[in-house]
């Protein structure tokens, strides 16, 4: 399991912090510029927590996992399956669920719930620059957007980096053991474990909208 | 020790390798034998005959079409999950192609089995490998990892992984293959634990295409598999 965490968190930590810190620059500054022709700047607290922490954070988090190691699980456990060495590991009395599914579904809950605080901490401070850079003074941006900032906001993104690493765990690894004809049908594992993590985060992401906001 | 009772090997081929039972009309022959404990037997065949799913049959991991399939008097297959992983850990097996994992160094997969399935403590565990890998003559490569190592260290190895629990029966699937006859009477040797003691000695089913000359002489019964039966060679 620590080799799951130090590939999917530790490895996948300066994506996360380009892909948090650029988003955040982004929104924020563009935004600003648009909230204050209309007398609004109040509202980019609002914005920050709902769409980058809430929702972007998350879904951009796990999607980054999804990429680097979800593939590399479903390719994996797939070779492992065409080379016997999952067969010969049921010969040996070892169960293959304990032995290479468990250690990555807990790799990769904690790290994709590590991972998505790590995308939020980075987006404050990547608004923070970008609020400085439209003009906003940094203590009034920090001081509205932490007011926007609700403990349930940090329990529901870390209940959903629970969820999501979950799925990037199981799936993958269930689309990698199922292979059974040989090499050929390595790639089509990887889409479907990829494509298939990719579309149940989406819906779980409108579920979790929908029930618990 | 372990038998094998009206298991059609034929359309075991037939279905593992999408061959069709050369021409064969009628029922399919029927496969039976009766492995004694302390003996060591041997089963030859063609790649279409079926042989090569033979250990993984007696392990419980394939079901046969028909007929049964007991191991230390247990039908394997009919217990639950759980109970099918502890009682292969009863039994030393080498499956065919080696099947060591390649993420771990040799000791890692010697090291494997017995960290998953028993109660030692680690350094018992530790010295238990290094005893094995010293008689299995792979010390020297211990550390590297499969892919690393040549057919004889991969094949010495996965020999040891198999022998980890000490067993009394070992399941050995084309364990000789591409080896030099002094290494394969070796392994054989090693498998058996040792000639010594007539009482001591494991019990072995090995089954393969062909045996070395060299060891014929060695194994107490040949049987060669052809149309899906069992033909004794030597008895």
């Amino acid at each position: 399991m620590l080799n799951q965490l130090r590939f999917t968190a530790l490895e996948a930590v300066p994506l996360v912090v380009l892909l948090s810190g650029i988003l955040s620059f982004l929104v924020i500054s563009s935004s600003i510029g648009q909230l204050g022709r209309v007398g609004a700047t109040d509202l980019i607290g609002k914005l920050m927590v709902v769409v980058i922490v809430r929702e972007l954070g998350p879904i951009l988090t796990a999607l980054a996992v999804v990429g680097r190691s979800g593939t590399a699980i479903t390719a994996e456990l797939a070779t492992n399956t065409v080379m016997g060495e999952v067969r010969a590991l049921e010969g040996l009395g070892i169960d293959p669920f304990h032995y290479l599914v468990l250690p990555r579904f807990l790799g990769c809950m904690i790290s994709v719930s590590v991972l998505i605080v790590l995308f939020d901490v980075v987006a404050l401070y990547g608004g923070f620059v970008g609020a400085s850079t439209a003009g906003m003074s940094g203590s009034r941006y920090l001081s509205i957007v932490l007011e926007s900032l609700t403990t349930q906001d940090v329990i529901l993104t870390i209940l959903k980096g629970l969820t999501f690493g979950a799925i990037i765990g199981l799936l993958p690894s269930f689309q990698g053991l199922s292979v059974r004809r040989g090499p050929t049908e390595i790639p089509q594992a990887v889409i479907r474990g990829t494509v298939g993590s990719i579309v149940l985060i989406f819906v779980l992401s409108a579920i979790f909208v929908a029930v618990l906001q | 020790m372990l038998s094998f009772e009206g298991v059609p090997l034929l359309r075991l081929s037939r279905d593992t390798f999408s061959r069709q039972p050369s021409g064969e009309r009628g029922p399919p022959a029927l496969f039976a034998l009766d492995v004694k404990a302390h003996e060591t037997v041997v089963v030859l065949g063609d790649e279409s005959s079926g042989v090569d799913a033979l250990g993984a049959l007696a392990m419980g991991l394939e079901l046969p079409p028909s007929g049964r399939t007991t191991l230390l008097g247990t039908e394997v297959r009919t217990l639950d999950r759980r109970g099918q992983l502890a009682f292969r850990r009863r039994v030393g097996y080498l499956p065919a192609g080696d099947c060591l994992l390649q993420n771990l160094s040799l000791r890692d997969n010697i090291l494997l089995p017995l960290r998953f399935g028993s109660d030692f403590r680690e350094r018992e565990i530790e010295g238990r490998v290094d005893v094995i890998l010293a008689q299995l003559r792979i010390v020297r490569v211990a550390d590297v990892r499969p892919a690393q190592a040549d057919q004889e260290e991969r094949r010495r190895t996965a020999m040891a992984r198999a022998l980890a629990f000490d067993p009394e029966l070992v399941i050995l699937e084309q364990p000789f293959d591409g080896l030099p006859d002094r290494v394969a009477a070796e392994l054989l040797e090693v498998a058996r634990g040792g000639e010594t003691a007539e009482g001591s000695r494991r019990t072995l089913f090995v089954t393969g295409q062909e045996l070395p000359t060299l060891l014929r002489s060695r194994v107490d019964r040949l049987v060669r598999v052809r149309k899906g039966q069992a033909e004794v060679v030597k008895a």
